[in-house]
Parts: structure tokens; sequence; C-alpha cells
């Protein structure tokens, strides 16, 4: 009899081992994971002076230069970056306002994206820090994400000969990422 | 992802905190338990274990988190949550899955009364620390952590797959001291380690002022791998099952390791023992690529110099220049030296009172033997386990009772500790029917009714042939 109960307990233990379940969750829900991350990188920087800049007129001075993004053409970011914020500050002496402007072109340079900062003028003691933020989403971002380089315009609407003064640009961007399955 | 979501989750399913066998420690009615501590008493003339079902262990585990934790079917978004438990986590917490599957036990009983016990197993341990710095770098970004350093040491991961032969000794030396060892070769089947890892990675106000931020990083990682890169060649799976396998007959790479562990009747009621188990290394010596990533580069972004622009000169490559001053910057060598391993050292002690009703000695089962040589049908007492894992060990403190019910049936019951399980029970049954021995251990039994808010869960199990002095 006593061996009859030992016999039943080791049975029961053996069934109670085996019996473990896993409720009160859902493992679909693996396809809700979604990753929002937020990215803060620099961006372009320069300080230039009055012989930076090249005399297209009386009344025109310009200065131009052009990087490659590569990256935003990517496939990876134009999927998964959903919103870009540029920063942009701009220190500036010259006793002129300017006015920069950002193209954003594709690989057949054509214009995708284009802002223009209008910074205002400042002088050699007081520098005046023009602050813009552009924020790129929805229809403009998809044609953001186009662009591969990005050609940056300073345009002085006077000459700037023996004109003592800097400009100097930070900037930055915010990459907002979204990645999901 | 999805998939591989999956598979972690299905290693907490069936797995437990660390390789603590706390229940199988001691229950000397297994031969098993002779794996973990050669010193063992035992009273087995013959034991043979049935191959391939001999010992089957399952084990793994999370020290922080279970799968109930995220994927808990209520109306909290999953990504809630998984947030939570990232800022709940930190580095030292820790995802393991270990598994083991004996081949090969025996074990005799020689005229000198040594016991000589011997096999063959195979073993799987895997470590993956949570990286908690890269987790938050990932989830959230480093837009809310100007100035935060994220720790790339964090980094810390180990794998191996190998196969085991051992051969031991346990002889009774005195009525109180039973003393054992056991050799072991080592045959590395596969390996994989990255746990000497520094660096950091800060986005800080700049300090040049050349730009608003300065992007840090500086990097001083290395992985090392042995009997990975030639299987990469393989294009056929069946291919790579083949080499491995051949790998699994002492072609692996081999190392050399022992067990020691003594068992001490401090008097009729009380007994002490104590083991190290897996005192060795691997020497990875064959099919070996090592990589490391060192370096350092600041990032402030992109200097434009504006050349003049009657120059018939393309604009300077200031993307591709950054890039290759990156490359520039980090050290990626693949080095392919030999280098050794430790294998991760275990060690058990206990301290059990023993009491209750006399069930005979070793002379035979008339109970009129008293001092070291009587046993009882029940015990009680304090186990301790610590392991030593790549970021420091791991401790576990265990209560356990144990109750021979008849000549057949044994069970231990545990209740554990650890640094992050205060309710793990768990109850292991070993069964002796005539010759046949047949034991099943579990553990987190507390969640049985619901496997998925166990943090850890484990089960071995195994048959036998035992053959005792006195038949």
């Amino acid at each position: 009899m006593k061996n009859n109960l030992h016999l039943l307990f080791l049975i029961a233990v053996i069934i109670f081992f085996f019996s473990a379940c896993v409720k009160d969750t859902d493992f679909d829900q693996t396809d809700d994971i979604v990753l929002e991350t937020v990215l803060e990188l620099d961006f372009i920087f320069f300080d230039i002076n009055s012989q930076n800049f090249t005399d297209l007129g009386v009344n025109n001075t310009i200065i131009s230069d052009t990087t490659n993004l590569d990256f935003l053409g990517s496939e990876a970011a134009s999927e998964n970056i959903i919103r870009v914020d540029f920063y942009f500050r701009n220190t500036n002496s010259f006793p002129v306002s300017l006015e920069s402007q950002y193209q954003f072109l594709n690989d057949n340079n054509e214009i995708k994206y284009e802002l223009t900062i209008p910074i205002q003028d400042g002088n050699v003691n007081n520098l005046v820090i023009t602050e813009f933020t552009e924020i790129i989403e929805n229809n403009d971002l998809i044609d953001f994400m186009m662009a591969t380089k990005v050609v940056v315009n300073t345009i002085a609407n006077t000459s700037l000969n023996n004109i003592d003064g800097n400009l100097d640009l930070q900037s930055k961007a915010t990459y907002y990422l979204r990645l999901e399955q | 992802m999805k998939y591989l979501l999956y598979c972690i989750f299905f290693f907490w399913g069936f797995s437990l905190f660390s390789q603590n066998k706390e229940v199988l420690y001691g229950l000397d009615e297994t031969p098993q338990a002779l794996l973990l501590n050669p010193g063992t008493r035992i009273s087995n003339k013959y034991h043979f274990g049935i191959p391939l079902i001999s010992h089957l262990h399952f084990n793994g585990g999370s020290s922080g988190i279970s799968a109930y934790d995220i994927f808990q079917n209520t109306s909290v978004d999953i990504n809630t949550r998984i947030r939570k438990k990232i800022s709940e986590l930190d580095g030292r917490d820790f995802f393991t899955a270990s598994q083991q599957l004996e081949i090969l036990n025996f074990g005799w009983k020689n005229k000198q009364e040594f016991y000589f016990s011997g096999g063959v197993y195979q073993e799987f341990d895997f470590i993956f620390y949570f990286p908690k710095d890269l987790a938050v770098l990932a989830w959230e970004g480093n837009a809310n952590y100007i100035g935060k350093k994220f720790d790339l040491g964090e980094v810390n991961t180990r794998g191996d797959l190998l196969m085991v032969y051992h051969l031991g000794a346990t002889k009774r030396w005195n009525k109180k001291l039973t003393i054992g060892a056991r050799a072991k070769i080592y045959s590395s089947l596969l390996s994989f380690s990255s746990t000497d890892n520094s660096g950091t990675f800060e986005t800080r106000i700049s300090e040049s002022g050349n730009n608003i931020y300065e992007h840090v990083v500086n990097a001083n990682l290395s992985i090392n791998t042995s009997g990975i890169a030639s299987l990469s060649d393989l294009e056929d799976p069946s291919q790579a099952t083949n080499k491995i396998l051949n790998r699994a007959f002492l072609s692996g790479n081999l190392g050399l390791g022992i067990d020691l562990g003594a068992t001490y009747e401090i008097n009729e009621k009380l007994t002490a023992s104590a083991s190290f188990v897996d005192l060795g290394a691997i020497f990875h010596t064959k099919d070996i690529e090592s990589y490391t990533v060192n370096g350092e580069y600041t990032l402030d972004g992109i200097e434009l110099l504006f050349p003049p622009l009657v120059s018939t000169d393309t604009a300077p490559p200031y993307y591709d220049d950054l890039i290759d001053e990156i490359e520039d910057a980090f050290t990626v060598d693949t080095v392919y030296n030999s280098y050794s391993q430790m294998r991760p050292l275990k060690i058990y002690s206990s301290l059990k009172y023993n009491f209750g009703r006399p069930v005979g000695s070793d002379e035979g089962c008339d109970c009129l033997n008293t001092g070291e040589n009587q046993k009882y049908n029940q015990s009680a007492g304090v186990q301790f386990f610590n392991m030593f894992r790549p970021k420091g060990p791991q401790f576990a403190a265990t209560l356990f009772y144990y109750r021979k019910l008849s000549d057949y049936l044994t069970f231990k019951t545990t209740y554990t500790v650890d640094s992050y399980s205060y309710n793990n029970i768990g109850l292991g049954l070993v069964a002796d029917i005539k010759m046949i021995n047949f034991y099943i251990v579990a553990n987190n039994l507390q969640w049985y009714s619901n496997f998925a808010k166990a943090k850890s869960v484990s089960l071995q199990m195994g048959l036998n042939i035992i053959i005792d002095e006195n038949k």
C-alpha cells in the first residue's frame, strides 16, 4: 500500500514537471516592436573671412562649396529616418547682412531640397548670432532623402573687399529614426 | 528580428540560473552526483548510464527579466515595457544558456575500494551580459544624453560547444573522509569570446569650439573565435555538421581540467562536503580567428574650406576624406594567434544535518552500525554555489531537505537564493526500481503554472543501471 502511494507520488511529480504552461502572454507582439531613436550629429562648420569671397559683380559677392552626403541617399537611411531637424548657428562680424543657401542635390545635380538663411549684420566688436532651425518631414523628407550632396552658398549683396569680419557657422542635424519590421 | 527574439525567449522557457545544479548536488542516489562532487560517498558497486539518456540537462535564463515582463498580454504598449526594463537592468545582468547531453557514463569499485567513474558528455555554455549603455543608445539615441560616456566595455559574451572526456576516482579514505578527483580532457568544437573590451562613445559640447558638439569614440574591442572560421567556407550545412562532429573525437582544440571534491562526516549527524568542478583550461591552437578594433577619433562634422571659385578643381572630397580619416583612426586586425581560456570554475560546498529513521549503512541494512556509517532517512542543510564568470563570480545559497521515502524512492527539495532570485524552489526525485535508477530534477517550480513569469527554469533527468554492493 505504501509502495503504491510512493509510485503514485512519483508519477504525479513527473506529470507536474511536464505540465508547465505559458499563459497570459502574446508573442505576436514582436510585430509591434519599434525602435524610436533620436540621434544628434554635427553637420558642417566653417569660419571664413572676406578673402574667401569672390566678387561676381560690384554688388554681388559669393562663396560656394560642396560636400557629398552619401549616407542620405542610402536605402537604410531613407527607410528608417522619419524626420530631420537642422540647426544652424551663424556668428557674423561682417558689418553687412548675408544670405546662406543650402541646396541638397541628387547625383544628377537636381535640387531635391533647398533652404535659405538670412544672416544679420554684425561688427568685429559686436558679434551677432543668427540661429535657424529647419524641420524636414513628410513629403519634403521623401525628396530630401534623395539628395546625396549639399551645395553651400553664402552671398553678400555688396563687395567685402577690405572689410574686416568673419562668418562662423556651426550646425547640427537631429535624425529621428523609426526602425520596425 | 522576430525569430531571433523567439529564440531568446525559447531559451528563457527551458533554462535555469547559471550552471548551479543545487538539487542534484549531494543527491548520492544518482551516479551523476559524482560529476558535481567526485568526493561523494557512494555505495554502488557498478553503474552504467543508459547511453544518450543518462543525463539530459537544460539550463539558462536571465538574471533580471522574464518573458512575461515583455510579452504580458496587457494594454500597455510592448515598447513601453521594453524601455522600462532597459532602465531597470544594468551591465551586470546577463542572459545565459547551457545544456549537457551525456553520451556515456560508467563506474565500478575495485578491490582496493576505489570507485572509478568515467564517461563522455557534450556541453554547451553561453553567457551574454546586457550591454545597458549600448541598449540605451540603440533604443533612445544620444540626443538626451549629451555629455554621457556610453561604455563600450559592457560588450561581454562567451560561448562554448565542447565534448568532455573524463575519468575519476573516489575513495572513502577513512570512516570520516571521502575524497575524489576527476581528470578531464576537453575537446572544443566551437568557441567564441569577447570579454576584454573597453572604450566609450560620448557626444559632448565642443571643447575646441569648431562646431556645436564633439563625438568622441575610443574603442579597444576584440573577439576570439576558434572552430568557426573554417565553417564559413562550407556551402552545405551538412558539411559543417560533419566537421563539428569529427572534432568531437579529440580532434578539436584540446584542454585539460580537473574536478576535486571531498565529503567529511563530522559526526553521526553532521556531514560537510565541498568540490571544485572544471578547474582547467582549453588551449585554442587550431582554426583560430580573432578580430580586434583599436583606436580613437573625435568627430566634429564636415569643415568646408571654400576653395576659390575661379579654381578649375572640383570641390575637395570632404565626405570621403572624413570616412578615410575615421577608418585610418581605427586599426582593424584579424589575428591568428593561439590563446587559452579558463573553463568557468564551479565551487560547491554544503553542510547537512542527518536525522530521522536509521536506514542502514554500507555494511548492510541491519541498522546496528553507529557513528559515521549510520545513514538516516532524512537530512536538511545548506549549500553554497559559486561560479566564475567573465564579470566576476555568481553566488547562490540553498536550503535543502532530503528524505528517503523508501528503498526505491528518494526526494530532495531546495530553496535557493542568489543575486537575482529570492524564491527558487527546486525538487528532485530518484527512483531505484531493482537495478534501474531514474531521476528527474527541476527548479523554479513556483512558476510552473505560468512558465513565462520565470526568469529561469531547469530540467535534468536521466536513466542509469546501478548494481549495489549488497546485490
